[in-house]
């Protein structure tokens, strides 16, 4: 494993079903060793995206090459692991068993692959369990066997599909320290949600799909500081008599861009907002200005948006761009 | 990149059939059916004679003799036989059928005045409709009368006995190629085959679209096209149900041969002397073409439920969908007797070559002596050639099938594109 090296690289693919474009000219690339996010909403691309990673659905056009060279299919199955967006197991198969099946599917021969599967057994805290039948386990240990059997041969790249739908708490974190142990063990994790507070906890890189369009990708580290850049100042007035001082320069588009009350303020109408900056206007220059026009502060701060509120302005921009241009397109 | 993994174990198909076979075997109702069959086909030989002996011990017949010359031959005729008979005074039929009503007797018997010289014989009774009952009464009556014609026409007693000994008439089935066997063990045989042959397709077959149709129901499919390819995945489903089959059939048909060959034996443990036949010896090329018909028209079948399978989502549309092919399956079932009466002409010859039929009544054809063995290779080639075809459709269906389900965008799409 080089470092360094690919473990995705995703080349122009594209998926139709018929008519509808599933996933539309989409590239992005996945270093070795990270945790990747592909986030998006519901119906964006993203199972349809990690399907064809997984080669259970070919693409219509582009390419997807595994683990610097690999194909997907019967050459990198053996490196990569999947947990599909649709959990599944067989009810009657014993839960050892079962794992150490999904082990061998992978390639493992079948003594390892049962060694294997009483380890992660007793990983997840389940060793009591390991001759009771699936259909005999409560559902969260059924989850914790699905991740077992999707990783028990240490796969070099992880692939979850929404892995934290339906979880527990306790699972959800469960899940978390796994996948983190699988980085530390210097192995990549790519995964799927649409909640952002799991991808902000967790994710160092992260791609946003929209419509079967990629909408941004990166560093999340880099891509919020970007986001900051961008000019955002949570800001609280004293008292009323500061609104009215400050109203000028607010309404002043070549400072401000847009301004709306901060979510849940509850001191007062107007008293605390939200800025977007103009264009080529930092935040000093804004401060300089209220502190000029005497307006009083209980707070000027430049905001880093969270993921979720990254997510939500970009993927709510594209929507709207997208629902521009069609009536055009249509007519 | 990175240096790839080399398999360490199993092939996939081999170890999904593995799982297969295996959750099957292990239920505790593989065993007892598998167990019990044996035990329901040595009830099947022993039952019905006990029955049949029960029976015959505890029959009371009254004679009503309007000829007045026969009945005390007939009595004593019956008593043989193990009879309750005796003559009664001549009452109306109605009385006679209200003491059958009554339970008091089981029958009777009504002698014409004419008799012996002519005149119906007729017999009313609540055992006139087992089979071996009407043989021993008939056997009775037609001694009786022809002694009694015997005595009209001034025969000694031993010259009656000479003209009245069994003639022994045994037919053998043969083409001209070999010995011959008895006519009716070669059919049993042909037509056992068949019926197993047949069931086994059929239950088997249908175990592999309900097994798909379960996978998708419960999901399980998405971890397994994940980790497997579709073809090595409905490869080794139908392996592994095969193989279940295999072992199964092959379980009921050592037992079933060993049952029948020791009838005499069982039979004599409850006191039951046991008539005529044995199973004809069964040459390794009768085995293995049997064998061979088996594993591809299963196979043959298996494929196409498998893609039936993958076509639809639920258990109930699985009944609808499978419906077809039941038929199919059906109809050389129905022209068992074409092949049976007549194993070398024409129609025959075709039933045996169409592959939808073949793999069902060739082994019984063979059986019969009514196929060459040219016929025979042409047959399973043109059986093995078919099945090979049709997995291979089946394959490109179930790959595209077996993720069809519910609610994802698209789904109308690709059914679309499926069909074409």
């Amino acid at each position: 494993m080089s470092a360094g090296g690919l473990a995705v690289r995703v080349t122009g693919v594209t998926k139709r079903f018929g008519d509808h474009v599933a996933v539309d000219d989409v590239s992005f690339e996945v270093p070795v060793g990270v945790i990747y996010g592909v986030l998006g909403p519901n119906g964006a691309g993203k199972s349809t995206t990690l399907r064809m990673i997984n080669d259970i659905i070919a693409p219509d056009q582009g390419e997807v090459e595994l683990l610097g060279g690999l194909r997907p299919g019967p050459e990198a199955a053996p490196h990569v692991g999947f947990l599909p967006e649709e959990r599944g197991l067989y009810p009657k198969m014993r839960a050892l068993e079962m794992i150490a099946f999904m082990g061998e599917l992978r390639g493992l021969a079948p003594r390892d692959a049962r060694r294997r599967g009483e380890a992660w057994l007793e990983r997840l805290g389940l060793a009591q369990w390991r001759d009771h039948k699936v259909q005999d386990l409560s559902k969260g240990m059924q989850q914790k066997v699905q991740f077992a059997a999707t990783m028990i041969h240490e796969p070099e790249l992880v692939i979850l599909d929404e892995p934290w739908s339906g979880l527990d708490p306790i699972n959800a974190d469960v899940l978390r320290d796994v996948v983190r142990e699988q980085q530390a063990a210097g192995r990549t994790v790519l995964f799927s949600t649409h909640l952002m507070e799991q991808a902000e906890q967790i994710c160092e890189h992260i791609f946003i799909i929209a419509r079967g369009r990629k909408v941004l990708d990166g560093r999340l580290a880099d891509i919020k500081r970007a986001a900051a850049a961008e000019g955002r100042v949570a800001l609280a007035l004293q008292a009323a008599a500061d609104h009215a001082r400050a109203e000028p320069l607010l309404a002043d588009r070549g400072l401000c861009a847009a301004v709306r009350p901060a979510a849940g303020s509850g001191a007062g109408p107007g008293l605390e907002l939200e800025v977007e900056l103009a264009a080529g206007v930092d935040a000093q220059r804004l401060l300089a200005a209220l502190c000029g026009a005497a307006v009083a502060l209980r707070r000027f701060e430049v905001v880093t948006p969270s993921l979720h509120q990254i997510f939500v302005e970009r993927v709510g921009r594209e929507a709207a761009a997208t629902a521009a241009r069609l009536p055009r397109g249509a007519a | 990149m990175i240096a790839p993994r080399k398999r360490a174990g199993r092939p996939d198909w081999l170890v999904i059939a593995r799982r297969e076979l295996l959750e099957r075997v292990r239920t505790p109702w593989f065993i007892v059916v598998t167990l019990l069959g044996p035990i329901l086909m040595v009830a099947l030989v022993v039952v019905p004679v006990v029955l049949g002996r029960v029976g015959d011990q505890t029959a009371r017949v009254q004679i009503v003799d309007r000829s007045g010359r026969l009945g005390p031959a007939l009595v004593a005729a019956l008593a043989a036989e193990k009879w309750r008979a005796e003559v009664v005074a001549d009452v109306d039929e109605a009385e006679l059928l209200r003491r059958i009503k009554a339970d008091r007797i089981d029958g009777f018997l009504v002698v014409p005045p004419e008799a012996p010289a002519g005149g119906a014989f007729v017999y009313k009774g609540d055992n006139a409709s087992a089979e071996h009952v009407m043989r021993s009464l008939n056997h009775v009556v037609y001694g009786v009368v022809l002694s009694a014609r015997g005595e009209v026409l001034a025969l000694p007693a031993d010259k009656v006995t000479a003209l009245l000994a069994p003639v022994d008439f045994t037919t053998r089935h043969t083409t001209g190629d070999t010995e011959g066997t008895s006519g009716l063990a070669a059919f049993i045989v042909g037509y056992v085959v068949m019926f197993v042959l047949y069931m086994a397709i059929v239950l088997y077959g249908a175990n592999v679209l309900r097994s798909v149709v379960q996978e998708k129901t419960n999901r399980v499919v998405e971890i397994m096209v994940a980790a497997a390819k579709p073809r090595a995945l409905m490869l080794g489903k139908i392996l592994g149900v095969g193989g279940v089959g295999l072992l199964q059939v092959t379980v009921w048909a050592v037992m079933g041969v060993v049952t029948i060959n020791q009838r005499g034996a069982l039979l004599g443990l409850f006191g039951v002397d046991a008539g005529g036949w044995s199973v004809p010896p069964m040459a390794a090329v009768d085995v293995a073409i049997i064998l061979a018909y088996f594993l591809l028209g299963y196979f043959f079948y298996a494929a196409i439920f498998a893609a039936i399978g993958a076509m639809v989502s639920s258990e109930q549309e699985a009944q609808q969908a499978q419906t077809p092919v039941i038929l199919i399956l059906v109809i050389p079932m129905l022209c068992v007797q074409l092949v049976a009466n007549d194993p070398r002409g024409a129609v025959a010859e075709v039933l045996t070559q169409v592959p939808f039929s073949s793999a069902i009544l060739m082994p019984m054809r063979w059986s019969l002596g009514g196929a060459s063995p040219a016929s025979v290779l042409v047959s399973i080639a043109i059986l093995a050639a078919s099945t090979y075809l049709v997995a291979r459709l089946a394959a490109r269906i179930y790959r595209v099938g077996i993720l069809m389900y519910g609610k994802r965008p698209g789904l109308r799409e690709l059914w679309r594109w499926l069909r074409y």
